[in-house]
């Protein structure tokens, strides 16, 4: 043994991690800030404090560090788009075919109204078509965080989880079908143009499957403690995006249809509804902080006024579709406006999917990344601040005015 | 200021129904009563339907019947109407005299000035008033009938708790109570029971000088276990908790109905100062132990089972059950006695059997809709 060999030697071994840690602290107190001081919602403040340490600034979580962290997101987008599953009543689609209506239609509209914009900047048709996809997507994370925050509850905020885990599900289906033709595109064979979407897809739902008859099998052998099914549901998660990851499969499409089964097809409700407590909070920090350090401020102001014409066609999209069928579901104009709104937020996942689109193709990245990063950039600072308006405006939070 | 008491047909019959709004994602109680109302205006409904204090409630109401049969019939109407436009919402309903697991912290006041006021007033106390009811309306033709049928009814007032009981479960736990709505409403400085006055006219000097004082402005601000109501006509008990099912309701109230006819022609009893002497010793029983409880007859000067009570009572009212079409109903409230068990033992059974609160609400929510696969034995 060498003298002296007890002590650390720089660089740290365990820097990332304190690094890490650091991140998720700052995180919390640039969230409290924000509140207390902006009146913002706390996830701006989460998504600025990641800016803040990201390499568009600070460069603390630099890049060789995000990708090291990048098995955070993925649980923690997993575990987030389980629950979103579970707010997907199929039944529900059944008895108000209005509701199924609008929400195809805002779904499809948003992509076809992105599509057109895209396609009229001369992006070419599959590129474009991603990106359309993409936009489809209301964020999970967002929602059900401000939902959280500001403990909403009723039919509005039912109606909202539930548009936001049907117009996920879509955007997957697009994005996974669009996979084909970019392998097309690219030129890269038929077998994987042909290949590829299926094998995600299915390959991914019976993850999904086989991942919902291991949690109902444990859920009705283990006591029915809320603690002891938390526990399970989150180690299940981790196994099922470990999995996923391995398999090369979806690792997003998995959990979401893991938490569609769940929901649907556990008829007995053996598997509690457990709710996200302060415990799984951490999830979402994680989730917010790392996705702020993803922004490149100079792709913002590369695709800034695209990006913003980008953002009004996918809104009016959404504002149209809900509007067209709201009222003969029971929702009237206002609320249904108000629906459009809150689910502006687009999505971490938006980035991660084009994160895998890119993966395969960095051309196809480059084309379009900065009108889809002013987009998503746009709408991390300013979807969770209309959500919250939204759901205040539509008297479901729990500090009502007056 | 006088209250003029509006006559009524003897014995009419009217129910009112507190119900609970619940997520069909976690069956806790969730606020949708203002978009559930707003559906309902539109579609149109039998009956009345009205909000409540906290936005996870709603109240159904009856129009007046002489029968039971009709009553029990525009019951079951209302409650299809309301469930279907629920279902539209996604929501579902239930019976039950507290959500077992809410928190009462989480409700919402529905926006109106009077919960806003009563909000205000009672603090805590009216997010805790989450609790869900059934009134019974009997008609009397006059004020002084009202005020000797709520004096005579008084010592009955543990058989209604008995049978209706619905909330073993209250935030989370198992009060070992049948009833634990009861101990909510106890906490509210105007709850108990009538002074003993004899007449309107004395029902009103006391009425004044509570008014006058400021204690009161109006009857509403009497949460009495049973009251006249002089704008309808009638004496309400608010006793029972909101039964798992429309058809037990129906039966609770035709029980009041028999039981008030043979009080007021048969005049079995005099008013007696002692009833309430024993009161809430009763009452508590009741609450506590359901149909296990005892009762002390302030009348035979004894005690008995509250079972056997009620037994008896049923036998003894019988003639009138005969006039009035109500046999089918006695003998239901005959058949709880007979299976020793009330909608208590009913939720305690499903959380046996399921081993979570939340299946239990699920269950009890197809139960009142109708629609449950373990419907009662």
């Amino acid at each position: 043994m060498q003298e002296g060999s007890f002590l650390p030697s720089f660089p740290l071994a365990g820097a990332p991690l304190v690094l890490f840690g650091f991140a998720v602290l700052c995180a919390l107190a640039v969230g409290h800030a924000v509140v207390r001081y902006v009146r913002l919602p706390r996830i701006t403040g989460f998504v600025l404090a990641g800016l803040l340490l990201g390499p568009s600034a600070l460069n603390v979580l630099d890049a060789g560090l995000l990708e090291n962290l990048r098995i955070f997101v993925d649980v923690s987008l997993g575990l987030i788009l389980f629950e979103l599953g579970r707010r997907l009543d199929i039944a529900w689609f059944k008895r108000d075919r209005w509701l199924a209506a609008s929400s195809v239609a805002e779904s499809l509209l948003a992509f076809l109204l992105v599509l057109a914009v895209l396609r009229s900047l001369g992006i070419p048709a599959v590129y474009a078509a991603t990106a359309a996809a993409i936009a489809m997507v209301t964020s999970p994370a967002v929602i059900m965080m401000v939902v959280s925050d500001e403990r909403a509850q009723g039919p509005f905020t039912e109606r909202l989880l539930t548009l936001t885990a049907a117009n996920n599900v879509f955007a997957f289906l697009f994005v996974t079908v669009l996979i084909g033709f970019i392998h097309a595109e690219q030129a890269r064979g038929w077998v994987n143009a042909v290949a590829h979407p299926p094998y995600l897809l299915f390959g991914s739902l019976a993850l999904g499957y086989a991942a919902f008859r291991a949690l109902h099998m444990l859920a009705r052998w283990l006591p029915r403690q809320e603690s002891v099914q938390f526990a399970l549901v989150v180690g299940l998660a981790v196994v099922t995006v470990g999995a996923a990851n391995g398999l090369k499969l979806s690792v997003l499409i998995a959990l979401l249809a893991l938490g569609v089964f769940v929901r649907n097809l556990d008829r007995e409700r053996d598997i509690l509804a457990v709710e996200f407590g302060p415990g799984a909070q951490i999830f979402f920090i994680v989730l917010f902080v790392l996705s702020g350090a993803g922004i490149e401020v100079k792709e913002l102001a590369a695709g800034g006024l695209l990006g913003l014409a980008v953002l009004a066609a996918r809104f009016a999209g959404k504002l149209v579709g809900i509007a067209a069928f709201g009222p003969l579901s029971g929702v009237g104009w206002r609320n249904s406006a108000l629906l459009a709104l809150a689910m502006s937020p687009i999505s971490a996942v938006a980035l991660v999917m084009m994160h895998g689109a890119a993966d395969f193709y960095p051309e196809f990245g480059a084309a379009l990344r900065s009108i889809v990063a002013a987009m998503v950039i746009t709408l991390e600072i300013v979807g969770p601040l209309a959500t919250q308006f939204a759901l205040k405006r539509a008297g479901e939070t729990l500090s009502l005015p007056g | 200021m006088s209250l003029a008491f509006s006559r009524s047909e003897q014995f009419t019959l009217g129910v009112e129904l507190e119900l609970q709004i619940l997520s069909t994602h976690d069956y806790n109680l969730m606020r949708g009563s203002r978009e559930l109302l707003a559906l309902l205006d539109k579609a149109g409904h039998p009956g009345d339907v009205k909000p409540e204090i906290t936005e996870s409630m709603i109240e159904i109401s009856t129009s007046v019947h002489r029968r039971y049969g009709t009553l029990a019939a525009e019951l079951a109407a209302i409650r299809d109407a309301v469930v279907r436009q629920a279902r539209r919402l996604n929501l579902a309903l239930a019976g039950g005299g507290a959500h077992p697991f809410q928190r009462w912290s989480e409700q919402r006041i529905f926006p109106r000035e009077r919960f806003f006021q009563l909000h205000e007033l009672y603090g805590y106390l009216a997010k805790q008033f989450t609790v869900f009811g059934q009134h019974i309306h009997i008609g009397v033709d006059g004020g002084d009938e009202a005020v000797l049928l709520t004096h005579l009814m008084a010592r009955y007032i543990p058989h209604f708790i008995a049978l209706s009981a619905s909330s073993p479960f209250f935030q989370g736990v198992d009060t070992s109570f049948d009833s634990s709505r009861l101990n909510s409403i106890s906490a509210f400085p105007l709850s108990g029971t009538m002074p003993f006055v004899r007449t309107w006219d004395e029902f009103n000097a006391y009425f004044d000088e509570m008014h006058d004082l400021g204690v009161v402005e109006s009857m509403k601000d009497f949460y009495w276990d049973i009251r006249p109501k002089p704008e309808y006509g009638t004496i309400e008990i608010r006793v029972c908790d909101t039964p798992l099912t429309v058809e037990r309701a129906a039966a609770l109230a035709a029980y009041a109905q028999t039981l008030a006819a043979h009080l007021m022609t048969v005049r079995p009893q005099l008013p007696s100062q002692d009833i309430y002497r024993v009161y809430s010793f009763n009452r508590f029983s009741a609450c506590r132990f359901g149909l296990e409880g005892g009762l002390i007859d302030a009348y035979a000067r004894g005690r008995c089972s509250l079972k056997q009570d009620i037994a008896a009572t049923l036998v003894e009212i019988s003639p009138r059950a005969e006039e009035l079409g109500t046999v089918r109903a006695l003998n239901q409230i005959q058949a709880v006695l007979d299976s020793d068990a009330n909608d208590a033992t009913w939720l305690r059974d499903m959380f046996k059997a399921t081993g979570s609160l939340m299946n239990t609400v699920r269950h009890a929510a197809d139960l009142w809709a109708g629609t449950g696969a373990l419907q009662r034995k």
